[in-house]
């Protein structure tokens, strides 16, 4: 009997893993459940609009669902449309490769404002992720930007470009409309601890340079502070564009105390280190400081440490380490948990009566890979303004392209 | 004359590379650069090196350890012939591609002998990463097997 994974999600952490199991198992069959009609994850619904070079990760996933041991069984949502219990019955592992999309909130009063929202959610909505989209943030003429890595960077640049900045990205038209109707002037990037303490990744600074029409206002930075984020805040104090038409101020050291204002947010007020109260007025907050564990098909104290949860049960990427780390980092690991899953898959072979595994989406109104590609191929074939993808933001219209049928999937090989 | 295709990567877009390379050659084998004693290189063997580009320019992690033995043992590569294939993204202005850059300079100080075009490819750009690579793998060994004859 040939050995069966199921690999619940499908972003950076399932591909990957799929990828080193066809390595380290040859034979086996690979199995991605994933809850969107489409694949990878956080590369299309997190990484920048503006960061298509990033994005090209994804030629090597379609690599791998396209492998004729994988199979991508889309639009299933384990936990609800299909129990973990279940799958764990029908496949000989199961890897959680969930990611962590609940976004870490400030703790501070005044965050349940309207114009108050948090930074998974304005970059879901940026990248067209069918659950954000019908809800759109509140954007007003200025903002406030509280944390201080690399995704508070993405969030200043998507408020901060003029339209014709996001040429070659794949930035919805209802978001770029939003985004040119909201003509903010003024963003202020708050991070609680110093400049050298940052954590966004100095080039990420330096590309600032490149938004025309932006003033860039950075608290003067002593020439003996010679970190790289010192290094690149000088570089772009020097080299920015000077324009009138949005003005970005750094401030470093500022923890948010409150949030105020009566029917929306009206301002922040931030401690300095000496306890010394400052207050921004402000028609809109995005709050950027990580997102929140556990996964929710992990259990709260399982050992995740090795990658393995249970017999025939193991965790990967977000879900395992927790909501840090790259896309490199992720391969990393997916190449580590791959060895354990084979190792130990290895020693034990297929569980003695397991059910067929597609059994269990029998009744689901799954999709599949193709279906994934009518959707891109469409995708594709209709972007407009300079877009290299005109991304389908409505669920039910990417079900339509998907075409989900009942019972589609083919049994197991005998 | 057997083929080597090294790569340095850190998002495995090199080892995709490599090893459609390999698939396209029918001939060869895909070695990761951190898997490599530079003191294993032959003249007996042609390589075709891919290498991608972090940081501001910098080696991708797998490339590193392999550099930093080659400048620790400082091997004598005069007959090792290479081929090399940056992989980069061009909205990085000022360090495109310089990943590969680097390492074609460390395997040139200990003698290596460059043939074939210096290949690139623009993760930014609509090109087809997989074609680049097999096509400049495919000119570079032609370059090689004029010479030999
Ligand atoms: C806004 C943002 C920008 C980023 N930009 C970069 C960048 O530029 N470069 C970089 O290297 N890294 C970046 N990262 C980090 C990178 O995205 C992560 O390292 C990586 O995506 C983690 O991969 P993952 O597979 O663990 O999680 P995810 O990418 O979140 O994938 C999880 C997948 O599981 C699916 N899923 C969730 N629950 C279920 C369920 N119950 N059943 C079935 N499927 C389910 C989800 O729909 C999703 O497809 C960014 C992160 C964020 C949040
Ligand atoms: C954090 C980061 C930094 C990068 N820095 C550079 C750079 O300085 N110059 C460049 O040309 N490309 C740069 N790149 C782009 C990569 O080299 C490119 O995406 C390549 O295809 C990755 O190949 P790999 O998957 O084999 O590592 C960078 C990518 C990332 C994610």
């Amino acid at each position: 009997m040939t050995l069966q994974v199921a690999v619940v999600g499908s972003g950076p952490a399932g591909c990957y893993t799929a990828q080193a199991l066809l390595k380290a198992l040859p034979g086996a069959r690979i199995t991605l459940v994933e809850r969107l009609p489409v694949p990878f994850g956080l590369v299309r619904y997190g990484v920048a609009a503006d960061h298509q070079g990033t994005k090209s990760v994804t030629r090597q996933f379609e690599r791998v669902l396209s492998h004729p041991d994988v199979t991508f069984v889309g639009n299933v949502e384990v936990g609800t449309d299909v129990s973990l219990e279940v799958l764990r019955s029908s496949f000989d592992a199961v890897v959680i490769a969930t990611g962590l999309d609940r976004d870490r909130r400030l703790g501070i009063p005044g965050e349940e404002l309207p114009g108050v929202v948090a930074s998974g959610r304005v970059t879901r909505w940026a990248n067209g992720h069918p659950d954000a989209c019908p809800a759109p943030p509140l954007l007003g003429r200025s903002a406030v930007v509280i944390g201080n890595g690399n995704v508070a960077i993405d969030v200043v640049r998507l408020l901060a470009k003029s339209p014709s900045d996001f040429a070659g990205s794949d930035l919805p038209a209802v978001v770029a409309s939003a985004l040119a109707a909201a003509r903010i002037e003024e963003i202020v990037l708050v991070g609680r601890r110093g400049v050298d303490q940052a954590r966004f990744d100095p080039a990420m600074v330096k590309e600032l340079t490149r938004i025309g029409g932006a003033t860039f206002d950075i608290p003067s930075i002593s020439t003996a502070a010679v970190s790289p984020h010192a290094v690149s805040l000088r570089h772009l104090g020097e080299h920015q564009p000077r324009g009138d038409r949005v003005t970005v101020r750094f401030r470093f050291g500022w923890s948010p105390l409150r949030i105020e204002g009566d029917a929306r947010v009206e301002k922040v007020v931030f401690a300095d280190s000496t306890g010394a109260e400052h207050s921004v007025a402000t028609e809109t907050v995005v709050s950027a400081i990580g997102f929140a564990g556990p996964a929710a098909l992990v259990p709260d104290e399982a050992p995740a440490e090795s990658g393995r949860l249970d017999a025939g049960l193991y965790c990967v990427g977000w879900a395992r380490r927790g909501p840090r780390g790259t896309i490199p980092e992720a391969r990393t690991d997916a190449r580590h948990v791959a060895g354990v899953v084979a190792a130990d898959l290895k020693g034990r072979g297929p569980i003695p009566g397991r059910a067929d595994p597609y059994r269990c989406f029998a009744a689901l109104p799954a999709t599949d890979l193709a279906g994934w590609h009518a959707i891109d191929r469409h995708e594709r074939a209709t972007a407009a303004d300079g877009r290299v993808r005109n991304k389908i933001t409505d669920r039910r219209a990417l079900l339509r392209l998907a075409r989900p049928h009942l019972n589609h999937l083919e049994g197991e090989p005998a | 004359m057997s083929i080597d295709v090294l790569y340095g990567t850190e998002s495995g877009n090199a080892e995709m590379a490599a090893e459609e390379i390999v698939a396209a050659l029918g001939d060869g084998r895909a070695v990761d650069l951190q898997d490599l004693d530079p003191d294993d290189l032959t003249s007996s063997a042609v390589y075709l090196v891919l290498c991608s580009t972090y940081g501001d320019g910098e080696l991708p992690a797998s490339a590193q350890p392999f550099v930093d033995a080659l400048q620790a043992k400082r091997p004598d590569l005069t007959g090792v012939r290479y081929a090399i294939f940056g992989l980069g993204d061009s909205s990085y202005a000022e360090s495109y591609s310089l990943g590969g850059n680097q390492l074609a300079e460390c395997l040139d100080a200990q003698g290596a002998a460059r043939f074939g075009d210096f290949g690139r490819h623009d993760a930014s750009s609509s090109d087809d990463l997989v074609a680049s690579a097999v096509a400049w793998a495919e000119t570079a060994l032609a370059d090689v097997a004029t010479a030999a004859a």
